[in-house]
Formats: structure tokens, C-alpha cells, sequence
């Protein structure tokens, strides 16, 4: 544009020529006015063409402008996002339901929602809740409730869905026998019909809205004790409700909003959902003074199972001096459930696709969490290892903060753990008294980042070797003699009743009666003397100031401690080599304490509680400690009893606490 | 009459059309040279309108920010620059009010902040307040790169930026995380489909084309135009820094599919030398860091990074490269004084210079010299028993920050044409058998040391 000159008609080849030609042409008034008019027409002409030209260069410019801004920046992952489930316009829905002896499914609008024909598995009563107002599954449960104590695990959880949802029940196999009064008047004030007279081995399917209407249900009888019931198929329509009402009401907060997301999806969590007065979902919990483990990251592994995590979380989230920020939750698998009760709580949540089987599978889980705590957390020297199904102690960080110095401080230490594995009811007492331990108990614990990056990152069993990470880690080219401080008191409840290497009964037998801290502020005591010197100087002086007991009595026999409190008792086994633990078992067992494999030495030596005294057990010759037997006791032995085939009901599974 | 009247209208015609075509061009003229300046900022009030409008808008800023209580620092490039010719001052004035606004008022389009990692709690209640007080905000998130080097992982997305926009100014808001090997990184941006193009002029935003890798900086609370705010405590060096700041993530994407097809060794020797490599690197880093030598990753070690993002396990060494003029004379003992102790020299300052530090466990460090021409960069090799030189040719390349083995280093950004210049279109296969002289694609001969220099420029330890 620059170069466009005004006038282009107008050529003169010297300027006196042109002076001349104009001379002329102004006495010829006719070749003027032509000249005008050519003249005229062309700059008229010229006038049109820049304007178009204007026109064309400004949108070619904002064009530019536009394409510029964000050429670059954008991003190139195709961002598909689909709303995830089509809205549907329909009011009802069609739903099937078929109950036999080895199959049972469930259908909604022709989806299949639930589908069990596995041999020997989800024997019970099969239960499904849906929103009414959308019709998606909210829960899926089974309840065996061939077996005890099911059917009250049933009725808990049909007493926490919301009024209003979907009901839909189905029994596979066998759902009767242990299926209790309670339940079947809770069934029938759902509005069935048949559970209160439901027998055995009959089949049975029911749809009803709880606290409404039935939608259908069928049965059939059993004819004979050996024989079952025929497979029944229940078809019916559900009228859905609007949106409306299907929500509670509560104030649009921040964390409402949370709470909303998560009612609307899922069930069988009570009273968080409940409309009227929820219980909070943030609890914030007296702060620590002076917390050294404040900006400790805390890494939760957790599975598929979202109700223990609910329940971990909560009393995370109430221990005093918890900081919310440095929690991640790490979900072995794409489960939705788990998510949403992670993002109920406003907590980071990482899930990891599954690499692996079974054991090996929790190995490659375990790494893959611990290693990305450390990279999302650089500048920490620690990471706190929690489990999805551990109660989390009131004063769990209050008992970090104190001790974890002793980590940094003293390198022949592996671990500060929560967890007392001999910490029952009748053997722990003391909840400001720490022990050394050579075993590693997990369930709950502090990992100190140089051990995990500079030796076991690297040599983390693979996905191949199907090892179980806690055994691996306890392995003594692991551990290399180095021990874990653990509390008397256990500052971690193990509740998980499923799991890999779980059931209830060997829950009931190992679990069930740990000590649990429930006191805050507990001020440890004597921390300093936990450390690898100073602890041998305490044991000796405990040792020193120790009774000795009568060891011509049974020390099954609780007569064996006297009846007195709060003094220090000692007694010798036999113990020919460190691995002698033949006289130890016994004891452990007969004391009722944990006995399938050796937990809570340190050299030679364990420490519990009896009768509110403290009980040292040291085994001789071994132990290091055995000078300070008077030379008149014989160390006493105890024989393990002849092995009697199938004697041993518990699976004998050594790392039977994980998971 | 008529022929008058005719020359009347003619003439009018023409003064009109003059006049328009005039105004036409003037206003295209305006057009362009405000699109080049700012087109956005639309409304052009009066100059001092428009340098006030920006100070309030920071003012507004750091009020929302303060009241959320999120610590933010300036990172602008623009104002840090003005800010860094009166540091001195800056530094030393009490909190006396200034008479003009220096800083905050300049011409620009944004003000750029920095946020450390530590998200605020209720972010909601920020963008709340934000609107509340005027602002239109935009987020952009993406994955998180932390987690991107691990097997099939999926967190949650992580904020990377965040755009405050008020009236004609917008405050862009970088967030940096702190990443393994003690350095501060921040995405890039990258808009997602169903984002405003036009929210702001993203191609003028200073952060976010590439991703970028910072020191932590230390901080300082100073007082520009009336306004607390905390800055770099060393504006010139910080602002020397955002020059070359771009980070390359690590192709973690290949480097899986590669050990797909090569699976990785496992072995206790396998574990064993990357333990001591990793602490090698670490500790020449440290070295070299400290003397102030810039080097990058070179020949097998870039190799790792670039093909499987770890150190390859039958390497035998670590190679490092630094450009010829960064030599400083204080590097050999420097490393003998950190334990390594000088195991080669080849060639000299002016010519092929290379050399060999011996570190623990047989593992050896060495360091190439780079000789930069007009058209290619270069290094040397010698063979010592017959006093040969090679010459191996890289094509130009600039250097980029990137993270291996929990180390923040330089690596060259055109890394695909370095390693294919070194290593041949086939470097994705591993080849155990190596040959220095000549394995690699860029080899030339380059003639013989003279027998009298080779006192000089073959020393072996």
C-alpha cells in the first residue's frame, strides 16, 4: 500500500513536456473535461479496489490473529468428551431378574448389571441398588447368609440405602440357613411377601422402592432337602422419579456439592447421604504442636473395596495433626467406587492398572504407589504406608512425630511401625512405651526414602516372581538385621474382614481382640533410649530390676504371673539357636498371641504384657540376654504337639495380616 | 450551465473519493500498527488510563490472592526487567511511597505470577472471589508429568495455569511443582477444545509455549509502586534464566514400548551399575555445577535418556559433553578433589580435547569437548597406541533442561538428530559391541597427533 500513489494517470516524462501538454489542454475546454472525467472515473475506480483491498487485508489479519493466538497451544490429545451416559428420556425401566441354584443375573433396560455363574462362589442373597431417579446401579452386595452373622451384615447395609431407591434382591445357591428373624422382618417391611416363610434352598427374586411400592417377586420352594428350588425369572417395569427427588437438600457448600456427586452414585454408606443432618465429611482435628511429620507424605494403598476405605479414611481424617494435602490414595485398578470416596473426601486419588496376579499383583501395586509418592513428593525424606483396611489410632501422627527423628538419627533402624503384631487386649498396656523389634509388622508404618530409592526400588521382586511384598521385604537380605520401632499399643486397627489372605474366622482368631490406642496425646516415653546402644542399656537395667518367675509352673496357666501390677517379670526358654523357635510357639499359642511365624524378637528377647505387669520371655542359650539367668533355673520347654492331619484350620499363610 | 454543473459534480466527486480514500488509508495504517501493538486491549482510552488500569488490576490481584492466602511471587519478564535496573535500590528503600508508578504502569499486555505447587484448599472460594471482584478466570490442566514416567498410572489432572482477566489486562498465573532433583518445573499450555481461543492472545503469554525447568529462587519481599510483592531476590539472574528454561519430558511413551521389545535387565550387576553410574552423574553434576560449566548428556548416556529414560545397563561409563569455550582449567582437579582422579587426557584446548575421570567400581566419566563451526559442531577422539584422530560431526543444537535419574540436566533439545548423528538411523536396536573408532555414523578420520605432541596430548593415568 505504501507505494500506491494518488494520481497514476498522470505520467509526464519531463517536467516541461508535461507543462506544456497541461498549457494546451486547458485552452481545449472539451479534451478538460474529458481528462476530468477520465480522470474521475479512474480515481473512483482506485477508490473501489483499496477499499476491497482494506477489506480483504483486515479479515485476512484478524484471521491471522486468531490462528496465531493459539496454533501452538493447543492440545493435542483428541478430547473426546462424551457425556458419560446418554440421558435418557425413558420414564420406565424394564428390569429382569433370575435366581437358581448356579446362576443368577440381573438385567436393567437389557444391560446386564449383575451376572454370577462362577462354581462354588456368591452362594447367598445377591442385592442391587438402584437410583430412582436414573436407574444406575449405586451398590452391588452379596451376603452369604448360608453362613452366620451375614444376614446382620445385611441388615446394616440395607438400613444405610436411602429411602427410595431400587431394591432388587436375588438368592443363588442357598440363602436361608442363617438368615435370621431380623432380616426377614426387614424383608417383609420392604414389602415382600415370601421372605419371612423363605426355606431352605429355595429361590427367590424381589424388586421393591424402599419405604414404597413393590415392583415384583417370585418364588419357588424347594421340594425336597436335597434338591432345589426351580430357577425363577422375575420380569417387571420401574417407574422412575425425577431428579428432583431422588436429592436431599442440603446447602450448596463446597463440600455439599462433593457430598451430592457422591449420594447420587453410589449407596449403602448411611449417614453421610442422609438428608437430614449428614455427618460431616471434614473434620478437622486439634492440629499437632510442633508436628515433625506434618509435610510427610501419606500413601494409602487400596483395592476394590470402597466401604473399608470410607471407614480408613474417616479415621485418617480425624487423627490429630493429619494434613489432608499430603495424602494420596492409590487404587490398584480402574474401580470407580473407590474414586468416589476418595473424591467425597477431597483427597488426591492415583489408580494403577493392574499388572500381575493375586500377591504379585499387591507387589507391582505397593512399587508403583511408593514410587510415585516420592516423585509427587521430592523433597521428602519419608513416606507414611497405610492400608485401606486400618483404623488409623487418634494419636497416630502425635506418636510420628515423636519418634520418627530416631529414623534419621539411627541407621540400623528399617521401619517405625503402628502395629504391635503381639499388641492384644491381654498382653499390651502401655501406650507411651516403644519397642525394637526384628521383624517388620507393616500395617501402618514409615519408610525412609533412602532405603526405598538406593535398595529395594531397584530389586522390587517383578510382576513374574509372584512374591508377596512384606514377606520380600522381611527377607534378611532386605531387612539386613536392621529393626522397626513398634508401640505396646498399637496405634493401627486391622478391620478387614475380606482380603487376599483374609476370612472372618481368621479375622475372629487374630484380629479381632488387638489393642487399639484411643487416647490422644499420648507423650512417649523415653524415646531416646530407643536407639540402637541405649536400648541394649535398658534392657539390661529392665532385666536387672525383673522378678524372676517361678519356672516350675505351667506358663500357660494364668496363675503363672502373680496377681499383682505394674512390676517387671522374667522367664527363660529353651532357644538352642536363633532359629530355634519351637518353645516360643508354644507359648505364643497357648497365650493366645500371634503363632504362625515369629514376630516381635529382638534378640532373643520378647516383651508383652500379663495381668497388667511387664512379661519379658528370653530364650537361652541364643539370646545375648541369657547371662542373666540365675544358674538354679532350667529354661523351660514345651513340646509341639504330634502333628495331626488336618488339624489346622487356619490357612497357615505367614503373611495372612496383609490385605 | 449544464456543462458547468457537470464539472461541478465531477470535481466534488473526486475531492470526496480523495478525501475517503485518504481516511481509508489512514485508518488502515491505524489497523496495523495497532494490531501490532495491542489489539487487546480495545478500548484505547488515554495513555495514563491505560497504565493505571494495569496497576489496578495487579493491586486487585494481590488483594484476592493475599485474601485467599495463596503466595504468589512475580516472575514477569517485562517488570522484573525494569525492576532489576533500580534492584539496588529496590532493595534498600523502606516502604516510603513511591512518587510515579515505575513498574507496574510499563505497557504490556499481562502481568505473570508464579504459584508454588502447594494447591490452596477451597479453590472454589478463589474463583468465587475472583468473580466477585470482576475477574473472568481460566484453568488449564493436564496430567501429571510426575507420574508420567510410571507404568499406568492415572492420577487426577494437575493445574498448570491459571489467567485472571480484568478489562484490558489479564494476570497469568504459572504454577511450578517441585520435581525429583531439586528443581521447580511448570507446564505447558495447551488449550483444550472446548476452551476460548480468544480468552487472551495466548501466543504473547511469556511462560507457557514449552514447559520450563527453574532453580528455586530465593524470594524477596519488595515494595513495586505501592504494592507488596514478592520477587526473585535476583531478578537479573532469574530473567537469564527464563531464556533457556525449556524441558523435554522424557519419552516415556518409547522408552515402555521400547522394553517391550527389549526387556530391560534385571540382574543384581545390572542394578548394581546403575547404582553407580546414577551416583557418578550425580556427583559430576555436582562438580561441574559448582565450577559453573554447563554440560549435557552425551553419546551412550543421552542415548539412555532419550531411547529408554534410565541408564543404559552395559554402557561401562558416563559421557558428558561441554562446549569447548565453558572449559575452565579448575575441572581436573575439581574432580580429583571430589574423588575422581584423572584417568585420561587426550588432545588440547585448541584441538580434540577429551577426558577420562575414573570413578568407583570401574566405571568411568568421560567429558567431551565441543568445537562449535558455522555449519556443525564437533568433537574429538584419539587413539592412543598410534596417536590417530577422529572427528565426529553433530549438526547445530541448542541445549534443554531435562530430568534423569532424579538430576536436573541439559540435554541437546534436537536430541533425535544428535543421537541419529551418533548412533545411525538404528538406534533404536541395542548393540552391545561398540567400537569408538568406528561404530559411529559421524566418524571421520582426522589425520595423526604429530610424535612430538603426543607428550602433551595423550596422557593416560
Amino acid at each position: 500500500m505504501d507505494e500506491w500513489k494518488p494520481n497514476p494517470v498522470v505520467k509526464p516524462h519531463k517536467k516541461r513536456s508535461w507543462y506544456l501538454a497541461w498549457k494546451y489542454k486547458l485552452m481545449n475546454q472539451r479534451a478538460l473535461r474529458k481528462l476530468c472525467q477520465t480522470g474521475a472515473v479512474l480515481f473512483l475506480l482506485v477508490t473501489v479496489i483499496v477499499n476491497i483491498k482494506l477489506i480483504l487485508d483486515t479479515r485476512r489479519a484478524a484471521y491471522e490473529e486468531e490462528e496465531e493466538s493459539t496454533q501452538d497451544y493447543d492440545d493435542e490429545m483428541l478430547n473426546v468428551e462424551v457425556p458419560r451416559h446418554p440421558a435418557s428420556t425413558r420414564k420406565i425401566l424394564d428390569v429382569e431378574v433370575y435366581s437358581s441354584r448356579s446362576k443368577v443375573y440381573v438385567a436393567v433396560d437389557g444391560t446386564t448389571v449383575l451376572e454370577d455363574e462362577a462354581r462354588e462362589q456368591g452362594r447367598g442373597i445377591h442385592v442391587i441398588v438402584l437410583n430412582q431417579a436414573t436407574g444406575h446401579v449405586m451398590a452391588k452386595r452379596v451376603f452369604d447368609t448360608y453362613s452366620p452373622h451375614e444376614d446382620e451384615a445385611m441388615v446394616l447395609f440395607l438400613n444405610m440405602v436411602a429411602r427410595g431407591r431400587i431394591l432388587i434382591f436375588t438368592i443363588k445357591d442357598e440363602g436361608s440357613f442363617h438368615l435370621k428373624d431380623t432380616a426377614k422382618n426387614l424383608l417383609k417391611s420392604l414389602g415382600s411377601q415370601v421372605a419371612p416363610f423363605l426355606s431352605w434352598r429355595d429361590m427367590w427374586t424381589f424388586v421393591g422402592k424402599k419405604g414404597g411400592e413393590v415392583y415384583g417377586e417370585k418364588h419357588a420352594k424347594s421340594p425336597a432337602l436335597s434338591t432345589w428350588g426351580d430357577p425363577v425369572l422375575l420380569k417387571t417395569e420401574v417407574h422412575l422419579t425425577s431428579m428432583e427427588d431422588a436429592e436431599c437438600h442440603w446447602p450448596d457448600t463446597e463440600l455439599n456439592r462433593r457430598r451430592r456427586r457422591f449420594c447420587s452414585k453410589v449407596e449403602g454408606y448411611g449417614s453421610v447421604c442422609s438428608c437430614k443432618d449428614p455427618t460431616p465429611i471434614e473434620f478437622n482435628p486439634d492440629p499437632l504442636k510442633d508436628n515433625k511429620v506434618f509435610d510427610v507424605p501419606v500413601a494409602v494403598i487400596a483395592g476394590n473395596r470402597p466401604n473399608y476405605l470410607y471407614r480408613m479414611l474417616r479415621s485418617l481424617l480425624s487423627a490429630q495433626g493429619v494434613n489432608p494435602e499430603m495424602i494420596t490414595v492409590f487404587v490398584d485398578g480402574y474401580y470407580e467406587e473407590p474414586m468416589d470416596v476418595v473424591e467425597l473426601f477431597g483427597l488426591a486419588g492415583i489408580q494403577h492398572t493392574p499388572i500381575s496376579i493375586k500377591n504379585a499383583r499387591v507387589s507391582q501395586h505397593y512399587k508403583a504407589s511408593l514410587t510415585a509418592t516420592f516423585n509427587l513428593h521430592p523433597e521428602a525424606k519419608f513416606a507414611v504406608v497405610l492400608e485401606e483396611d486400618l483404623d488409623i489410632s487418634v494419636d497416630f501422627f502425635s506418636f510420628l512425630s515423636q519418634s520418627i527423628y530416631l529414623l534419621e538419627e539411627d541407621e540400623s533402624l528399617y521401619c517405625i511401625s503402628a502395629w504391635n503384631d503381639q499388641g492384644y487386649e491381654h498382653t499390651a498396656e502401655d501406650p507411651s512405651l516403644l519397642y525394637r523389634v526384628e521383624t517388620m509388622p507393616g500395617l501402618g508404618w514409615v519408610l525412609r526414602k533412602s532405603l526405598y530409592k538406593e535398595e529395594l526400588e531397584p530389586k522390587w521382586p517383578t510382576p513374574e516372581k509372584l512374591w508377596d511384598w512384606d514377606m520380600w521385604m522381611r527377607m534378611p537380605e532386605q531387612r539386613k538385621g536392621r529393626e522397626c520401632i513398634i508401640p505396646d499399643i498399637s496405634r493401627s486397627y486391622h478391620f478387614g474382614i475380606v482380603g487376599l489372605n483374609m476370612n472372618g474366622y481368621f479375622h475372629e482368631a487374630y484380629f479381632k481382640k488387638h489393642k487399639f490406642n484411643t487416647v490422644p496425646n499420648v507423650q512417649l516415653k523415653n524415646v531416646e533410649s530407643l536407639k540402637k546402644d541405649a536400648y541394649e542399656i535398658e534392657i539390661h537395667r529392665l532385666l536387672g530390676e525383673a522378678e524372676v518367675l517361678d519356672h516350675s509352673k505351667n506358663p500357660c496357666e494364668d496363675s503363672f504371673v502373680p496377681d499383682t501390677e505394674g512390676k517387671v517379670y522374667v522367664m527363660f526358654i529353651r532357644m538352642e539357636q536363633e532359629a530355634d523357635f519351637t518353645t516360643w510357639t508354644q507359648l505364643a499359642k497357648c497365650l493366645h498371641i500371634w503363632d504362625l511365624d515369629v514376630r516381635g524378637n529382638h534378640k532373643g528377647l520378647w516383651r508383652l504384657f500379663r495381668k497388667k505387669n511387664h512379661f519379658l520371655v528370653v530364650g537361652v542359650p541364643a539370646s545375648p540376654y541369657s547371662s542373666k539367668k540365675p544358674s538354679s533355673v532350667t529354661p523351660i520347654y514345651m513340646e509341639p504337639p504330634a502333628k495331626e492331619e488336618g488339624a489346622v484350620a487356619v490357612p497357615a499363610v505367614a503373611a495372612a495380616e496383609q490385605t | 450551465m449544464q456543462k458547468i454543473n457537470r464539472n461541478v459534480v465531477l470535481a466534488l466527486l473526486t475531492a470526496a473519493s480523495l478525501v475517503f480514500l485518504l481516511f481509508q488509508l489512514s485508518y488502515y495504517r491505524f489497523y496495523l500498527s495497532q494490531k501490532n501493538a495491542a489489539v487487546f486491549s480495545k478500548g484505547r482510552g488515554s495513555q495514563s488510563g491505560q497504565d493505571s488500569t494495569r496497576w489496578h488490576v495487579v493491586r486487585k490481584f494481590l488483594g484476592l490472592i493475599s485474601s485467599q492466602n495463596i503466595p504468589v511471587y512475580l516472575i514477569d519478564p517485562l517488570v522484573l526487567g525494569l525492576i532489576d535496573k533500580d534492584i539496588e535500590q529496590i532493595r534498600s528503600s523502606s516502604d516510603g511511597p513511591s512518587p510515579e508508578c515505575k513498574y507496574f504502569c510499563a505497557p504490556r499486555d499481562f502481568t505473570t505470577f508464579a504459584l508454588l505447587d502447594k494447591t490452596w484448599k477451597h479453590e472454589m472460594d478463589l474463583f468465587r472471589t475472583a468473580e466477585k471482584m470482576g475477574f473472568q478466570w481460566l484453568k488449564i490442566l493436564n496430567k501429571d508429568p510426575r507420574l508420567d514416567g510410571m507404568d499406568d498410572l492415572s492420577g487426577t489432572e494437575i493445574p498448570l495455569h491459571y489467567i485472571f482477566k480484568l478489562a484490558s489486562h489479564a494476570i497469568h498465573l504459572v504454577v511450578f511443582y517441585e520435581r525429583s532433583g531439586h528443581y521447580l518445573w511448570h507446564g505447558p499450555l495447551r488449550l483444550k477444545q472446548h476452551m476460548d481461543r480468544k480468552f487472551v492472545p495466548f501466543r504473547k503469554l511469556h511462560f507457557g509455549r514449552y514447559p520450563g525447568a527453574y532453580e528455586k529462587p530465593e524470594l524477596l519481599l519488595a515494595s513495586i509502586d505501592d504494592l507488596k510483592v514478592q520477587i526473585p531476590k535476583n531478578p537479573s539472574s532469574f530473567l537469564e534464566e527464563i531464556s533457556h528454561s525449556r524441558f523435554l519430558e522424557c519419552r516415556y511413551r518409547e522408552a515402555r514400548a521400547f522394553f517391550q521389545l527389549y526387556p530391560d535387565d534385571a540382574s543384581l550387576d545390572a542394578v548394581e551399575f546403575r547404582k553407580k553410574a546414577k551416583s557418578l552423574l550425580h556427583l559430576a553434576a555436582l562438580t561441574l555445577n559448582n565450577l559453573g560449566v554447563k554440560f549435557w548428556l552425551s553419546s551412550g548416556t543421552c542415548l539412555g535418556w532419550y531411547r529408554q529414560c534410565n541408564i543404559i545397563p552395559y554402557s561401562k561409563d558416563v559421557d558428558l559433553g561441554v562446549f569447548i569455550r565453558d572449559y575452565k582449567a579448575d575441572i581436573i582437579p575439581a574432580f580429583q578433589k571430589a574423588g575422581l582422579p584423572l584417568k585420561h587426557k587426550f588432545g588440547k584446548v585448541e584441538d580434540s580435547l577429551e577426558l577420562s575421570f575414573q570413578g568407583e567400581g570401574d566405571i568411568k566419566l568421560d567429558i567431551f569437548f565441543f568445537y562449535e563451526e558455522d555449519d556443525h559442531i564437533w568433537n574429538g577422539g584419539t587413539q592412543a597406541k598410534s596417536g590417530k584422530k577422529f572427528k565426529y560431526l553433530f549438526p547445530k543444537f541448542t541445549l534443554c533442561w531435562t530430568e534423569f535419574v532424579e538430576l536436573k540436566v541439559h540435554v541437546p533439545c534436537e536430541t533425535l538428530q544428535y543421537v541419529e548423528a551418533n548412533y545411525g538411523p538404528d538406534w533404536r536396536v541395542p548393540v552391545k559391541m561398540w567400537d569408538w573408532k568406528s561404530s559411529p555414523s559421524n566418524v571421520q578420520d582426522n589425520g595423526v597427533w604429530p610424535v612430538d605432541e603426543w607428550d602433551d596430548v595423550i596422557q593416560i593415568y
